[in-house]
């Protein structure tokens, strides 16, 4: 049950891919939480752009017909992840509170794990990270800033994780549902992204968890995503769009 | 000819390798070498003694003014008053000081005056901030809380290490575990290593998290 103890939750994350309208508040709002260096043009032209989340668009059918569809991909926290065996350092590793961790000071740097990872949500830095004058008192205190050579993604905002789990501990309470929120779900204005605990089976995800509609990315690789999503319902079709159909 | 030179150049190897050693030795222990005037402590811009404040013996320290004296015995969380509830300690405003020191301490004492300068209170350059020196300072990958250490060393006093000249009652009792006898310090030291070691052993022993991420995101 949830408690503060540590190791006593399965932080995941619900995305109703039917409630995605594609704004991309999410990937500014992780932008501005995490100390992400700016993506400058000359970063986007070489591919080398840092985005712990990404709204990815695509077309569904032809021309009249085509359909716009949005779909927000982060790092999917694998229970079986990828990245995790390559790294010689051990810099990256799932701890026992459902997450995939990456720890900067132990990261080396040799990209095994990005090259390993099928979702591409892991990120290297190719550069010191600058933010001009202006921007330099709006970093978060709470996060470390990443330097030169380090990789990076998507940590779930563990910060604050960790700061809800103390303030439960101080006030001698549990973690309640839904009191630790991701920069992304908190900026989500449609709700299509959920963040909780999938060991409480009353939170909110648990029960979101148990649709129908729900699948996980790259299912065939089998590596166990703590990110669950639910596919699109289309009203032209029987079955929901993607992976879903699989399940029906 | 050749037997001097040898025995001058291998003294030289000597007293090198032993340079090198001193340096990986200290550096091993993670204690900079004092002989080179590496020491943990700074010249701050007030001579702030904690002695006299947070002390609750009698003080060598004499005011430039005034007579021996008792500390004062003020509770750490007086000043450092996030302590107890946030990340940081924090450290008083001059404002702060001022309250005190408006008229405690004779005109002329040459630390008060710049504090009274810093608070506006004499000199007509306005209110500006003092400039400390950070004396204790993890790496920037490190996160560091005092709230939950000052909870449960709180509630837990035989984990607390180390005595105080201070208040030893409430949270006040507990920061020399990791700060040392700071009431004693006229100019404040790092007496404990600080290092991960210290940290992860008294997480270990006391259920604490030791999971990498706890202390590193
Ligand atoms: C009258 C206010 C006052 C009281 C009471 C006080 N302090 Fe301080 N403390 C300061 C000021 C001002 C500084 C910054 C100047 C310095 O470092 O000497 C400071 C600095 C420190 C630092 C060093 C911070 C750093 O830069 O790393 C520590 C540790 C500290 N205090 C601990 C204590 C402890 C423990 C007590 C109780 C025994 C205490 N203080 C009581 C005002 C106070
Ligand atoms: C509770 C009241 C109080 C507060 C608050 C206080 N002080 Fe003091 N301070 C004293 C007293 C009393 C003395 C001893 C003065 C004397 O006898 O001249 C003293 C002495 C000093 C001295 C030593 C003067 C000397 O000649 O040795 C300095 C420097 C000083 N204080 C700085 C500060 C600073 C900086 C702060 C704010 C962080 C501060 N004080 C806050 C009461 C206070
Ligand atoms: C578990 C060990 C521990 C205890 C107990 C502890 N501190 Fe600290 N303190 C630290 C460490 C570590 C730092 C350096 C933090 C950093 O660099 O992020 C620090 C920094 C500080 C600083 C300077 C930076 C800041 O946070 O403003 C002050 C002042 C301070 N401590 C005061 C106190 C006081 C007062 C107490 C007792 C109420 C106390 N500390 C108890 C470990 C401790
Ligand atoms: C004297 C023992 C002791 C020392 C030394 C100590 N800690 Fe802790 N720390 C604890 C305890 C006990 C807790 C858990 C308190 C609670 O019950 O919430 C804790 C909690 C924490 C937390 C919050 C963990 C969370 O759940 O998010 C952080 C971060 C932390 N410590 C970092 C450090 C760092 C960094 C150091 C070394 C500079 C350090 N600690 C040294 C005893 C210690
Ligand atoms: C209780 C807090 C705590 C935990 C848990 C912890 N560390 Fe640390 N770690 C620290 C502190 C404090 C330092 C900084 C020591 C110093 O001043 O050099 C540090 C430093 C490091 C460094 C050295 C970085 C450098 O540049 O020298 C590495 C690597 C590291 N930690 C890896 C890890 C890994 C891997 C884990 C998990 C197995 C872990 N840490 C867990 C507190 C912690």
């Amino acid at each position: 049950m949830a408690t503060a103890e540590f190791g006593s939750h399965n932080w995941g994350m619900v995305v109703d891919v039917d409630k995605c309208i594609g704004c991309n508040a999410c990937v500014i709002a992780c932008q501005a939480e995490n100390n992400i260096p700016l993506n400058s043009q000359d970063r986007v032209e070489r591919a080398r752009t840092i985005s712990w989340i990404r709204v990815e668009r695509y077309w569904e059918g032809d021309f009249p017909d085509a359909k716009a569809r949005f779909i927000p991909i982060m790092c999917q926290h694998c229970e079986n992840a990828p990245c995790e065996p390559v790294c010689p350092v051990y810099a990256t590793y799932h701890n026992s509170e459902g997450m995939n961790v990456q720890v900067y000071n132990r990261c080396v740097g040799t990209r095994y794990c990005a090259n390993g990872c099928p979702y591409i949500v892991r990120f290297f830095n190719y550069w010191e990270p600058v933010w001009p004058e202006s921007l330099r008192n709006h970093l978060n205190p709470d996060v470390t800033v990443r330097s030169r050579g380090i990789m990076e993604k998507c940590s779930f905002c563990v910060h604050r994780i960790r700061r809800e789990s103390r303030s439960a501990r101080s006030a001698g309470t549990e973690i309640a549902d839904g009191a630790v929120q991701t920069a992304c779900s908190s900026a989500c204005p449609t709700s299509a992204l959920n963040f909780g605990n999938f060991n409480d089976p009353d939170s909110k995800v648990s029960k979101m968890k148990e649709d129908k509609r729900h699948y996980t990315l790259l299912d065939q690789f089998g590596t166990d995503p703590n990110v669950i999503y639910l596919a699109k319902i289309d009203a032209d079709k029987k079955v929901g769009s993607g992976a879903a159909a699989s399940h029906d | 000819m050749l037997v001097p030179v040898l025995a001058i150049g291998g003294l030289g190897v000597v007293a090198v390798m032993g340079v090198v050693a001193a340096f990986v030795i200290t550096g091993w222990i993670g204690q900079p070498i004092p002989v080179l005037g590496f020491e943990q402590t700074f010249d701050q811009p007030i001579d702030f003694p904690h002695t006299v404040h947070a002390s609750l013996k009698q003080l060598d320290h004499v005011p430039a003014d005034g007579q021996a004296m008792e500390g004062l015995g003020l509770d750490c969380t007086f000043c450092h008053r996030t302590v107890t509830t946030q990340a940081n300690a924090g450290v008083p405003p001059v404002g702060f000081c001022a309250t005190c020191h408006q008229v405690i301490g004779a005109d002329g004492n040459p630390q008060l005056d710049i504090l009274r300068d810093a608070a506006d209170i004499i000199g007509d350059d306005g209110p500006e901030p003092v400039n400390w020196q950070r004396v204790h300072r993890l790496p920037d990958h490190v996160r560091f809380v005092h709230e939950p250490h000052i909870r449960y060393l709180t509630a837990n006093p035989s984990e607390v290490k180390n005595t105080t000249d201070g208040v030893a009652t409430g949270p006040s009792g507990v920061c020399s575990t990791c700060h040392g006898n700071v009431a004693a310090m006229e100019q404040v030291e790092q007496v404990e290593p600080l290092k991960m070691g210290q940290c992860v052993d008294c997480h270990r022993d006391n259920g604490a998290p030791t999971d990498c991420v706890a202390c590193h995101h």
